[in-house]
């Protein structure tokens, strides 16, 4: 009997896909899926976060409100604004017709950053600086009202819902078991200004801003004397940071022209005056 | 971002390294086999039948592969997609040959021409926290016939 080995075709075993090309599919695949994933549960959150109950809202934004304001303890003149500008969003709340239950705090930050915002649990936050620029109170109560509305709309919880879904996500994707990261992302004060609305939320809190103002006032004028004064600044390259999400102010005085044109010029289009007090009290 | 940047170097130093080691393991492979052609490997059980009893002895080889990080990836993302996982067929191909050529170089050593009743044996090595495969171990054993005649 003999015995032989044949010989083997050399590569019979092994496939003959070029592995760059076989890994650059693959993960081609696998990014498309990631972001087409993330997409739908982004547009899913935005559409859901809206149904989280005002108070429940409220009661996740309890502690930060509360270290917020022990770390911007207010002196009497402070709370005197503070006061001013409470009666002012109470007044402009009535107007716009914030639903039962929800209610506006405002918050006042003697700094001189140019900058209003609203955040979870109807909390407003409006800087001395944003004060000072201000002509009148038809301004003051335009970003006021536009503050209100995105309180009304549910726009810091619909944005905190698409941010922590997407964040959510891509941890669970990259398999981190970093509970901490969770955690100190909601500990954070900086949470407050972490929320960023998108330009469809911005014009829409614009819009119902005029209308309140309308309301308020029987017209919208001095309604633009903010963006007008931001427009003037942005010539000479001092955007404060606060306008960059929003609506190019150019876009926005339009707008409110415009608006304003519609209502006719039968009303007395009277501007009120903001209190001689508050102006001594911010002039510094 | 600092992640995504060793992430990123592992994967080039793992493609250019493996690769390179993969071709070279490869060439390594077949001038070796070429050498060790004369040792025969049969997987029947039976040997030859001869007047006298003919010696026999045991003969092993093993062999332990690492895969490199490009590999380990690639065969990740298989994991995904299904489909042959096409990085760890060279490794294994690899593994296997260079065990059988191992067992054959023992035999050479012993004196022996033919070797039956050859055997596989693999394992995988380390299994960390994914239960990734580390390393590929392949074991191949035989009855070698020693030429006394």
């Amino acid at each position: 009997m003999s015995y032989e080995n044949r010989d083997i075709p050399e590569g019979i075993n092994v496939s003959k896909i070029h592995p760059i090309k076989e890994f650059a599919w693959l993960a081609g695949g696998l990014i498309i899926l990631v972001i087409l994933a993330v997409l739908v549960l982004s547009v899913l959150a935005e559409k859901f976060a809206s149904y989280i109950p005002f108070a429940l809202e409220q009661k996740v934004a309890l502690p930060i409100a509360s270290r917020f304001q022990d770390d911007h303890p207010l002196s009497t003149d402070q709370a005197y604004i503070k006061d001013y500008l409470q009666s002012l969003a109470a007044v402009l709340a009535e107007n716009q017709g914030l639903p039962e239950g929800m209610e506006v705090s405002v918050h006042y930050v003697d700094d001189s950053t140019v900058n209003a915002l609203a955040t979870l649990g109807g909390h407003i936050v409006i800087f001395k600086g944003i004060l000072q620029i201000m002509p009148h109170e038809n301004a003051l109560s335009m970003v006021m009202a536009h503050e209100i509305a995105h309180i009304k709309h549910r726009d810091p919880i619909v944005s905190l819902g698409r941010g922590l879904t997407v964040y959510l996500a891509l941890l669970s994707l990259v398999g981190l078991s970093d509970h901490g990261a969770l955690e100190q992302m909601f500990s954070q004060t900086g949470l407050l200004t972490m929320l960023s609305f998108s330009r469809e939320q911005e014009s829409a809190a614009d819009r119902e801003a005029m209308l309140t103002l309308q309301r308020h006032y029987g017209h919208v004028e001095g309604a633009a004397a903010l963006f007008e004064h931001i427009e003037k600044e942005e010539k000479e390259d001092k955007t404060p940071s606060f306008f960059q999400s929003h609506p190019h102010p150019r876009h926005r005085i339009e707008t409110i022209r415009r608006y304003s044109q519609s209502l006719g010029d039968s009303a007395d289009k009277q501007l009120t005056r903001i209190p001689e007090r508050i102006q001594q009290l911010i002039k510094t | 971002m600092a992640n995504i940047i060793s992430f990123l170097v592992l994967l080039i130093l793992g493609y250019v390294f493996g690769q390179w080691a993969e071709r070279r393991h490869f060439k390594f492979i077949q001038h070796r086999e070429r050498l060790l052609k004369n040792i025969l490997c049969f997987n029947v059980k039976t040997l030859p039948s001869y007047d006298t009893a003919p010696d026999v002895e045991l003969v092993v080889g093993n062999v332990v592969i690492s895969i490199d990080y490009f590999k380990r990836i690639a065969a990740g993302l298989n994991n995904i997609f299904g489909g042959r996982v096409s990085s760890y067929e060279s490794l294994v191909e690899r593994a296997r040959r260079e065990a059988i050529l191992r067992m054959k170089l023992n035999a050479k050593e012993r004196g022996a021409s033919m070797i039956f009743n050859v055997k596989l044996e693999t394992a995988s090595i380390y299994k960390g926290n994914g239960q990734q495969v580390g390393s590929v171990e392949v074991y191949a054993y035989g009855t070698a016939l020693i030429d006394n005649h």
